[in-house]
Parts: structure tokens; C-alpha cells; sequence
């Protein structure tokens, strides 16, 4: 039994370091590849024996980085206030009234789950278009700025809300929004927070969306200049890599951070 | 900044308790219309970038267009649709889809599954140290996995070919994404690979749910692990089980789009397209929208079917340990 325990032990192990390393050697390999000169790119050396940040300097002359690093956060952090807002509102109102049509709301929610964006990208491309929001942030944003998926995961979270609090409060003389305020979302923040993270990541992920609507690399997010330097068929491989690794720091940096409640979050929540 | 907040919002506040408190009728209209005032900005923005878009895409489907403004929709009845199905590339990307919707079952349910089963049993810390690490695939966004894989796999200084050869696997080397019998392949790998931690980690996570006295009663009762695993796990897995399946089988095809548009453009020679890859194409490349929107409409209503049906069969087979 022993021996079996420790047969079984070991091979936990070993099923986990391989997954573990087939989820990071791609990763080393990109730092690492970003960090070698332009003699020692095309080997196989596992570190670069010269280290140098020409690459990085090269990337960051070829592109804004920075400013689309910048046009990054700007989307992110505003599409997630905004699904964040005008989810909480929404998930409060479903649950803290019964009003007519509710059943048919809920319909309509769970039905965009199945709506893919390729179904309605090209009415959203020339309205957007028509709107002269093409090219600018506000256009990335704004067909974004609601998420049934945040709406009812925040449903879920208000559903677990004990009601009688909320009777107490309402007989306290605590106006709807009120209780909204200053009850349950002190009450909920965690939730609400792991939320935001889950919309900031994907928020900062978005591909097709932000190529149709920036062609131009200063107003673009980084993921669409990374796009265009990967497609501009240079063998700069380690400037391409250099801007690679830009591109994921910031969500890196954070889940370092947060690891745990990143985590946490996508299994509580799970994806769209 | 919490206190300047309270105060920006405690006058409007008081304002609409005073002024229901004035008139008993305008206070029942007003608490009548209360909860469809929380529910307008989301409705407002689902209305405007979400229904009528669908609506809209609706529309196109039957008419001929090519997205330059002021050019006039030319109404042609089922003829988008009746061009879908007669287009060959189009026939070929529904093969790919299949191909990569049931590639993907494998890391999303089967390894998974068994990772999970196995670690189980572990330290919590080391679980957790575990999970930190190969849960990061997940989190990236796909472009930047595009470009690294872009160069793993480079044709002539990637380091998967410079080792291939080293190894004497081959003779020389692979142009991974310009051939035709590698292309889908590579593209699949890497879904798989965004998807496998984060499957594991669900999985794991519905399993530290399941009750430890079933396989203590399973163990008395003779059962040897695989039996366990047959019988008690997949049982009270399944609600997780489905759930990830669901999401497998309906987004796995959205999932690789983004790695064909950077990777291959769907090529060569469309042998790694898939169906929403050509929606983007029809309309964007081909400036088609109508045959663009008619198989966005044929296939949304296809997966609404799919999804419909799984839901019905979690339903009547899903297992639920009360």
C-alpha cells in the first residue's frame, strides 16, 4: 500500500510539473528570446549568455508602446466600470421587485449567451462608423458597455443577499438606493471586485472588436499594434518578442498580485 | 473619495423620499416604474449594440450589399443562403469546425478529468502552487499567445524545429503554419493549451465538492479506484461535466479565431479556416454582408439548437448530490 501510495505520489507529481511546464516554457521562452542579440536569437541557448535591451529599445521605437499600452488601460478600466454599473443596477432591480415582463427579461438576457459577435458585428461596425467613433476608444467601448454575463453572475451574488436585511432596512427608512449603496454592495464587494477583474482581463484580451475598429496604431489597444507588428513580416524576432512580453506584463504583474482571486474568480464565475 | 460620494448622492436622495411621501398616487406610478429605471442603461445599451444588431443582421441576410454608405440593399429572398451552401470553401470551413470543436474535447473534458482525479488528493499548498502556474495560458490574451507560438514554430529558427532536427525526428524542416496537414493542427494545439489549466482547475474544484463517505462506502464494497472513479466520480461530476462540454461544443470555434486570423489567415488554401472565420472574411474582405449574415443567422440558430439540446440532457441526466 506503501509503495503504491508513493508509485502514485510521484506520478501526481510528474503530471503536474509537465503541465506546469508546458504552460511556461512558451512564456521563458519569449523573455528569454526578448533578451537576446541579434547573433544569439537564432540559436538554441536556454539563457542569453549577452543580455542586452536592444530589443526592447527597437520595439519601442517602432511602435507607440506606450500610448497603446495606454489606450489599453483606458478601454479595460472603462468597459468594466461601465458593465460593472449598469449591471449592478440591473441585477438589482431583478432582485428586488417582482414587476411584469420579468420572465421575458431573463429570456432576453440568457439568449445573447448565444449570440456570437460575428452576428452582429456588421450592423455595430457601421453604426459605429456612421457615428465617427471609428479609430477612437469611446467606439471599442461602447458597444461593450453591458454584460449580460456580469448582470447575472452579480444576480447570483444579490440572490444570496438575505432579504430580511433588507425588509430591516426598509422599514429604517433606507431608500432603494440606499439599501443598494450602502447595504449590499458594502456587503458584496468581493464579488464585485473578482467580477471586475474577470471583465478587466477579458476587456484587455478583446481582439476582433478593437481590429475593426482601430487600423491605427496610435489610437489602437496593444493587442492590435502587436497584431500589426507580428503581420509587418519582419524577422525582428526579438523586438517582436520584446513587444510580446510588454504586452503581457500588465495582466502578469496583476495576477501576481491577485493570483488567488483571479483564480477563485474564473471558478466561481467561469468564462464566456 | 466614499464620503464625497454619499454626499453628491444623500440630496437626490432625500429629494425622491420627500416627494413620494407627498402624493400617495405619483409614489405608487413611481414605485411601478422603479425597477424598469434600474434596468434602462442596461437596456439601452443591450437594445442599441445587441437586438437591433441581430435584428439587423437578420435583415441583411436576405438582401445584397457591400457595406459602402449610401449604396442601396437589394432585397434577393433565400439566394445568400442558397450561395452559402453551394460555396465550397464554405463546406470545407464547417469540416474545420467540426474538426476543432471535437479536437478540443479532449483538453477541455478528458485530460482534464483525469488531472484533476489525480491530484486530488494533494497538499493544499502544493495544489495551490500547481494551479498559480498553469493557470496562466488562461489569462493571456490571444494575440500575444499567437505571436509567441508564431515563433516556437517558426519554419526555419523556431525552436520546435531546430529540436525536431537535432532529434533526428525529421529531416527537415516544417513550415508548421503554410502546410496544409499542419496548419489546423498547430491551432487547435494552442486552444488546447489556453484551455487545459483552466479546464483542470474547474474540474478540481467541483471535486472538492463531492462528499468523501461515497468512496469510503465504494472502497468497503470492493470497488478499486477506476470502478470509484465510473461510478462515484463521473456521477457527481456530471452537472460540471455538462457545464464544461456546453461550453466546449458552442464557443470552441469562437475561441480559434483569433489564432487563424494572426496564424494563418484560415490558409493554406483554407484548410484551416472555420465558420466564423469566413463570416469576418465574407463581410470584410469580400465585402459580401449578405452571404455574411446569412450564415451568421444559420449558425446561430444551429448552435441554439445544440445548446438547447444539452441543456435538456443536463437536465434529465445530470446528477445532483443533495
Amino acid at each position: 500500500m506503501n509503495k503504491r501510495s508513493q508509485v502514485l505520489s510521484m506520478f501526481q507529481h510528474g503530471a503536474l510539473a509537465l503541465m506546469c511546464a508546458a504552460a511556461i516554457i512558451p512564456l521563458y521562452w519569449m523573455v528569454i528570446s526578448s533578451l537576446k542579440n541579434e547573433s544569439e536569437i537564432f540559436t538554441a541557448s536556454l539563457f542569453p549568455l549577452q543580455p542586452t535591451f536592444g530589443n526592447y529599445s527597437y520595439a519601442f521605437s517602432q511602435m507607440p508602446i506606450v500610448r497603446m499600452i495606454f489606450n489599453s488601460f483606458g478601454v479595460s478600466i472603462l468597459m468594466t466600470v461601465l458593465q460593472l454599473a449598469t449591471g449592478l443596477l440591473a441585477a438589482y432591480a431583478l432582485v428586488r421587485w417582482r414587476f411584469r415582463g420579468k420572465s421575458l427579461i431573463f429570456a432576453l438576457l440568457s439568449v445573447t449567451w448565444l449570440i456570437p459577435f460575428q452576428a452582429i458585428m456588421i450592423p455595430n461596425y457601421v453604426l459605429i462608423n456612421d457615428m465617427g467613433l471609428n479609430e477612437t476608444l469611446l467606439g471599442i467601448v461602447l458597444p461593450f458597455g453591458v454584460s449580460t454575463f456580469a448582470i447575472l453572475s452579480l444576480y447570483q451574488a444579490f440572490q444570496s443577499f438575505p432579504g430580511v436585511l433588507i425588509e430591516a432596512a426598509c422599514i429604517d427608512g433606507l431608500s432603494d438606493w440606499g439599501i443598494l449603496t450602502r447595504l449590499i454592495l458594502p456587503n458584496i464587494r468581493s464579488t464585485v471586485a473578482s467580477l471586475g477583474i474577470i471583465q478587466f482581463i477579458n476587456a484587455w484580451n478583446e481582439y476582433l472588436w478593437p481590429m475593426l475598429v482601430t487600423k491605427d496604431m496610435n489610437s489602437a489597444p496593444i493587442q492590435i499594434g502587436l497584431k500589426l507588428f507580428v503581420n509587418s513580416d519582419t524577422n525582428m524576432w526579438g523586438s517582436l518578442m520584446a513587444a510580446t512580453t510588454v504586452s503581457c506584463l500588465p495582466i502578469l504583474l496583476i495576477y501576481l498580485v491577485l493570483r488567488r482571486q483571479i483564480v477563485d474568480s474564473f471558478i466561481r464565475f467561469g468564462i464566456k | 473619495m466614499s464620503k464625497t460620494m454619499e454626499e453628491l448622492y444623500s440630496p437626490l436622495v432625500k429629494g425622491k423620499q420627500k416627494a413620494a411621501a407627498r402624493n400617495w398616487n405619483s409614489s405608487k406610478l413611481w414605485r411601478k416604474l422603479k425597477p424598469y429605471l434600474y434596468l434602462l442603461p442596461a437596456a439601452i445599451l443591450l437594445g442599441i449594440w445587441m437586438y437591433k444588431p441581430l435584428i439587423h443582421t437578420f435583415y441583411l441576410a436576405f438582401h445584397k450589399w457591400s457595406m459602402v454608405p449610401g449604396t442601396d440593399k437589394l432585397f434577393v429572398g433565400f439566394d445568400n443562403f442558397t450561395r452559402l451552401l453551394q460555396n465550397e470553401a464554405f463546406a470545407g470551413a464547417i469540416g474545420n469546425t467540426v474538426f476543432y470543436t471535437l479536437g478540443l474535447l479532449p483538453f477541455s473534458i478528458a485530460i482534464p478529468l483525469v488531472l484533476a482525479v489525480v491530484t486530488n488528493q494533494m497538499n493544499p499548498r502544493m495544489k495551490n502552487f500547481y494551479r498559480a502556474l498553469f493557470f496562466i495560458p488562461m489569462i493571456l490574451a490571444p494575440v500575444s499567445v499567437s505571436a509567441i507560438w508564431r515563433w516556437l514554430f517558426h519554419p526555419s529558427n523556431g525552436i520546435v524545429n531546430h529540436l525536431l532536427l537535432k532529434l533526428g525526428f525529421v529531416q527537415e524542416q516544417i513550415a508548421f503554419f503554410s502546410d496544409a496537414s499542419w496548419a489546423k493542427w498547430i491551432i487547435l494545439l494552442i486552444t488546447g493549451w489556453k484551455m487545459l489549466g483552466f479546464s483542470t482547475i474547474m474540474f478540481a474544484a467541483a471535486l472538492t465538492g463531492i462528499n468523501r463517505e461515497y468512496y469510503e462506502a465504494g472502497a468497503i464494497d470492493g470497488a478499486g479506484s477506476f470502478r470509484q472513479f465510473l461510478y462515484i466520480t463521473v456521477p457527481l461530476m456530471s452537472p460540471m461535466i455538462l457545464f464544461m462540454l456546453t461550453m466546449s461544443l458552442l464557443f470552441s470555434s469562437q475561441w480559434t479565431f483569433a489564432y487563424i486570423d494572426i496564424l494563418t489567415t484560415g490558409g493554406p488554401y483554407g484548410t484551416s479556416t472555420n465558420i466564423y472565420y469566413e463570416m469576418y472574411r465574407f463581410a470584410f474582405s469580400n465585402l459580401n454582408v449578405g452571404v455574411s449574415s446569412a450564415a451568421a443567422m444559420l449558425f446561430f440558430v444551429l448552435f441554439g439548437l445544440i445548446a438547447l439540446s444539452l441543456n435538456a440532457v443536463s437536465r434529465r441526466f445530470a446528477f445532483y448530490d443533495n
